[in-house]
């Protein structure tokens, strides 16, 4: 008979990022129900889903709702940095855990959250680092009106300032908004060697496509003289803007390959944190209620994978272009302890060591 | 004034937190080795090495002047007052402290990152202020030493207006200030033999 341990399931189906949060949800349930088959486990896991439907106000009071009407204390869930602010004081009220699955700005380590996806020195910083000398310095900065888009711009700024480039622009467009025509205008005035493009959903997808026309009518746009760089772009979101998003170049610690393991990086993250709880809960010495500081300090916590001190993660550093629809990973850094508050030193040859894959 | 905020320097920077044992400590600990900083805990007493540490966060409820091994306000490193009761007099010894910034009690989850940087800027743009205090303060003493100087250049000079000119000449060439070129002047005149800088009478 298996021990049954009830999880939290915290994302939006609808509204501006939904795909990714479909992508997160399709690699939790994918690793339940496999966890749950499998004889060899002591637990099984069953979910209880809340569905904020993108509206951030909502993230709080839902999260409270499952952390206190149902065993739950565990939670894999939200897709915005807003929206994992909104929910840390009540997980913080409760002793919750969120298992947090997609990538973000960085300087961040709640005790009551685990990061498993990549930070600012997992994707920004080397693909900032490798665009440099293939397509130079001189970045034009675009995002989303949040946290998200600020801290990444600002980050890219010091990068490109320090590294003697210029940055060009910095544009933001509210969530969900779709007038990208100044931006162009501005990238067309200013001609920079790369865009970085932090524009989330729809924004996103509307500027991509009017980048794409821009490129079709002079050739300093074509992604191989003016590439679009991105951090959050995965193959959750490809289907939408395959047409105009050939060249783009991506970072990120997973893309699809055959034998396909995963849709995406979103979905092998949100596998990660099942097997991961799973593993921490798995351990005798441990129990559902333990909150995640004490499971980490725990022999299982201890191989787990997840830094006790920051509760991040390792990840690999892959830079992939999209090409025929597709990712193509071009360059492949190893993998990087997370650093969220960039403090720790760089490992020594991180940027030196690593092997171009074509 | 916008000033970029320095990241980089925290990682393995040392803080101190002058605290008993308590939930408090625990939690800003975990906070700060988040962080990158190595942390130590003590309690009633600085520790002969607290001097050399690069941030001091201090109980504001149960602490006391003679805590800490630097005159009051002049702390070398920047302070973070750790705060729970709100009363007047409490808060009023903590800003006597000379505190940068300050974290109230309970501690939870977040508030030391920006607390750290909030005081370190706090803490550099004190110190620079203080120098240029120092230095307008140094040079509103030698007020007399320069009246004496265009005095006595006048003899040779004849003007006021020319007297003036040669000691900002003087103070040109040699890049210094206008009192040390007044103190130089008057060096040099009252005892010629010794007037001149080293290798300075060519």
């Amino acid at each position: 008979m298996k021990r049954i341990v009830t999880l939290g399931l915290l994302y939006s189906r609808s509204g501006s990022y939904a795909r990714i949060s479909e992508a997160c949800l399709t690699g939790a349930e994918n690793a339940i129900a496999r966890l749950n088959a499998d004889p060899t486990r002591s637990i099984a896991f069953e979910s209880v889903s809340r569905d904020p439907g993108g509206n951030v106000d909502l993230y709080g009071p839902l999260c409270e709702e499952i952390l206190a009407e149902t065993p739950a204390r565990h939670i894999i869930g939200c897709v915005t940095s807003w929206s994992r602010k909104e929910v840390i004081p009540t997980l913080e009220k409760y002793g919750g855990t969120l298992w947090y699955a997609v990538p973000y700005e960085g300087f961040e380590a709640s005790d009551h959250v685990v990061y498993l996806h990549s930070c600012p020195n997992q994707h920004l910083l080397p693909l900032l680092n490798w665009t440099f000398p293939t397509y130079g310095r001189r970045g034009f900065l675009t995002g989303s009106n949040y946290i998200w888009g600020w801290e990444m711009n600002r980050l890219a700024r010091e990068t490109i300032l320090a590294a003697g480039g210029d940055v060009l622009g910095e544009r933001y467009l509210p969530i969900g908004a779709v007038d990208v025509d100044r931006m162009i205008d501005e990238i067309r005035a200013t001609a920079p060697d790369f865009i970085l493009n932090s524009l989330i959903g729809p924004s996103s997808y509307a500027f991509l496509k009017a980048y794409a026309a821009l490129g079709e009518s002079d050739a300093r746009f074509r992604p191989d003289n003016c590439p679009v760089l991105s951090c959050n772009l995965t193959e959750c979101e490809l289907g939408e803007i395959a047409d105009f998003a050939e060249g783009l170049i991506a970072t990120g610690p997973y893309f699809r390959q055959e034998p396909r393991a995963f849709g995406s990086s979103h979905e092998a993250a949100a596998d990660c944190a099942v097997q991961a709880l799973a593993d921490l809960l798995e351990d005798r010495t441990s129990e559902q209620s333990l909150n995640i500081g004490d499971l980490l300090q725990s022999p299982a916590g201890l191989n787990s994978g997840i830094d006790a001190k920051t509760h991040h993660t390792d990840q690999p550093v892959l830079i992939a272009r999209v090409q025929d629809g597709a990712f193509r990973v071009v360059f492949d850094g190893g993998v990087l302890p997370g650093d969220p508050y960039l403090t720790r030193p760089v490992p020594v040859g991180a940027h030196h060591q690593l092997r171009i894959v074509s | 004034m916008r000033r970029n905020v320095r990241t980089v320097d925290l990682g393995g920077a040392h803080a101190i937190v002058l605290h008993r044992p308590h939930p408090v400590v625990t939690a800003l600990t975990r906070q700060l080795q988040a962080v990158g900083l190595k942390v130590d805990a003590c309690w009633p007493e600085l520790q002969a090495d607290a001097l050399a540490a690069d941030f001091v966060f201090f109980d504001a409820d149960m602490g006391f002047d003679e805590q800490f091994p630097w005159t009051q306000g002049e702390a070398p490193m920047p302070l973070i007052a750790l705060i729970g009761s709100e009363a007047p007099g409490r808060v009023e010894w903590a800003l006597s402290t000379g505190a940068n910034a300050q974290i109230l009690k309970p501690i939870g989850d977040s508030g030391v990152y920006s607390a750290l940087l909030i005081a370190s800027h706090a803490f550099e743009a004190r110190q620079a202020l203080a120098a240029n205090v120092a230095d307008l303060r140094r040079r509103l003493g030698e007020r007399q030493t320069v009246v004496q100087a265009v005095v006595r250049l006048m003899e040779s000079s004849g003007s006021e207006q020319a007297a003036y000119a040669a000691l900002r000449a003087e103070a040109m060439d040699a890049r210094i200030s206008l009192e040390e070129a007044a103190s130089r002047v008057l060096a040099r005149i009252n005892c010629p033999t010794q007037g001149f800088p080293k290798g300075g009478a060519a």
